[in-house]
């Protein structure tokens, strides 16, 4: 399992982190702090600096100015030592095409020289991958799992994941997850990035948006949840009056002669139900939005969004 | 054939170096069984000598012309130009793959995210490809020294082995250049173009300078006068050409591995 070195150390520290590629800005004062043991989701669309803030932590890019720390090493000057304890799948995975995943692997391990070759089969049995075949006859999502099982195989105490599942099929993006899980369960700990946050809220504690180079949220999945809305739709016997469901944290309600329609937040159910059942009811509806939908209600929109 | 990346560049080069070698060897094989049809006869000769003075120093980099005998014959037919041309063309492949082949296909993430440092993937590819040079011009050498021997050329394997030195050298240096403009840059196609231009003009200065005055100074900088300025084929080692390019090769993969590690790898 992942090892530990001094636990006090954050596994990743990025202070005003700002990058420019030339005049351009790519990522502007992004401040965050992992924590050993945690799955954190990066989470923005395209082009928003998520690939540039994970290659700056793997000592591709140099900062422009700002703190970028893993195990409290200098991302830039020390990347090498870093390698050593990090696992790494690309955004835009390339392999040596000519190479069997079998040779591939084994080459890579012999460059990191702490591979346990055993691990390394029971990750692409579990994950279904073909080691056999020669890479570039196989499809897109094949050669990921490739990907995946080098960032895993020498058991990194850090996973920098830039999209991991993408194109995947939902069963292997599970066991990718499960897998992910499982090394941070163990105490290791995982960056993964994602447009969507659907591909990452089965999976991640945390979450951050980044949008147009700057980090605009950083929220605990179990809050986002709390805040998600559920969409409540109540059919009564008798004509009612809107402004009796005027609750905090019931947002658009809405009444049409009999039915009143409405969303609350998981804190609101309570209040709403207790003014619902002052009358006769004749049917209740209450369905939970998506946390993409909660996503979008809280921080979509605004100028850079896209 | 993949404990680490020189190894790895070889074992991607294998196909290519059996080729490359097989081809030159062949080449020389042909130039041979000519090579009875100029023995002897003066006339290829006095052709030569009666170019004007320039035109005959560009055909024999300066080193003047003599088809009648074996020496002058292989270094007219092959060490002049030809084999020269072929081997900037290997070199200067081999070295601009290394590091911005592997950037342009995106595999260089691969490597950057092991602990291998960026100044040992340098040093290795570097490696590599020294090694794949020293295979092709061993395969050359040996087939002069094959081919001189069954058709009376008269040739010194001192020399034969010199020459194939100097040539490895040449070779080696424009490889190096290669390598050092794909670190700096990242773009491959400037990797070849401009160590392709580079040797363009360095075979000219060494070419021209002993009947243009002014190219003169400018000609024991050029890499084709370390490679054949002091005529290797008939007088052997030049220790010092040796020592200049050994050293000109350091500093370009010095500079490659500084530029390297400066620099930001984009995806």
């Amino acid at each position: 399992m992942p090892v530990q070195h001094s636990a006090a150390v954050p596994p990743v520290k990025v202070a005003a982190l700002t990058k420019h590629f030339g005049h351009r800005p790519a990522l502007t004062g992004v401040s965050l702090q992992l924590n050993p043991g945690e799955v954190f989701g990066y989470l923005g669309p395209n082009g928003a600096g998520k690939t540039t803030t994970l290659r700056i932590l793997m000592g591709f890019l140099r900062p422009t100015s700002g703190v970028a720390n893993v195990f409290g090493l200098n991302a830039w000057r020390d990347a090498e030592e870093i390698h050593r304890r990090v696992g790494y799948v690309a955004g835009d995975v390339a392999l040596y095409d000519r190479m069997t995943g079998t040779e591939l692997l084994s080459y890579l391990a012999n460059l990191r020289g702490n591979v346990d070759a055993e691990y390394m089969r029971l990750l692409a049995k579990r994950l279904d991958a073909d080691l056999d075949r020669p890479l570039r006859t196989l499809s897109k999502g094949n050669r990921q799992k490739v990907a995946i099982i080098q960032a895993l195989m020498a058991r990194p105490s850090l996973l920098i994941l830039d999209e991991p599942t993408t194109g995947l099929d939902p069963l292997v993006q599970q066991q990718v997850h499960e897998l992910i899980r499982e090394h941070a369960t163990s105490g290791g700990t995982a960056l993964l990035s994602s447009h969507i946050l659907s591909e990452v809220q089965r999976v991640a504690d945390r979450v951050g948006i980044i949008r147009g180079g700057e980090l605009v949220a950083v929220e605990r999945l179990d809050d986002m949840r709390r805040k998600s809305l559920h969409h409540v739709r109540v059919a009564f016997t008798a004509p009612i009056d809107a402004s009796e469901f005027m609750i905090d944290g019931v947002h658009d309600v809405n009444v049409d002669g009999l039915a009143l329609t409405c969303a609350a937040t998981q804190a609101a159910l309570d209040p709403l139900l207790r003014a619902v059942t002052r009358h006769q009811v004749v049917d209740l509806t209450c369905e939970e939005a998506s946390l993409d939908d909660t996503f979008l209600a809280f921080y979509g929109g605004g100028p850079n969004a896209g | 054939m993949l404990a680490n990346v020189c190894t790895k560049a070889l074992s991607d080069q294998r196909r290519g170096l059996v080729a490359w070698s097989v081809a030159l060897v062949l080449l020389v094989g042909m130039y041979a069984g000519f090579y009875p049809s100029f023995h002897g006869s003066g006339s290829y000769t006095d052709l030569i000598n009666q170019m004007p003075k320039a035109l005959r120093d560009l055909f024999t980099a300066g080193v003047g012309g003599d088809l009648s005998s074996g020496p002058g014959y292989i270094y007219m037919e092959m060490l002049s130009f030809m084999a020269p041309a072929l081997l900037l063309v290997y070199a200067i492949g081999a070295g601009a793959q290394a590091i911005s082949g592997e950037e342009e296909r995106h595999t260089l993430d691969l490597l950057l995210a092991t602990p291998i440092t960026r100044r040992r993937i340098v040093v290795e590819k570097s490696l590599a490809m020294a090694l794949g040079i020293t295979v092709i011009t061993t395969a050359v050498g040996a087939a002069i020294i094959a081919f001189g021997a069954a058709t009376g050329m008269g040739l010194s394997t001192v020399n034969v082995v010199a020459s194939m030195v100097h040539l490895a050298l040449l070779a080696l240096v424009f490889g190096c250049l290669a390598l050092l403009v794909g670190a700096a840059t990242g773009r491959i196609a400037l990797a070849r173009g401009i160590p392709a231009a580079f040797a363009v003009v360095a075979y000219l200065v060494n070419g021209f300078a002993p009947s243009v005055a002014w190219l003169a100074p400018l000609r024991k900088f050029s890499p084709f006068f370390q490679y054949v300025g002091h005529d290797p084929i008939r007088n052997g080692f030049s220790f010092v050409a040796i020592a200049v390019s050994v050293m000109t090769a350091a500093v370009l993969v010095t500079a490659a591995v500084g530029l390297f590690r400066r620099r930001d790898i984009s995806c």
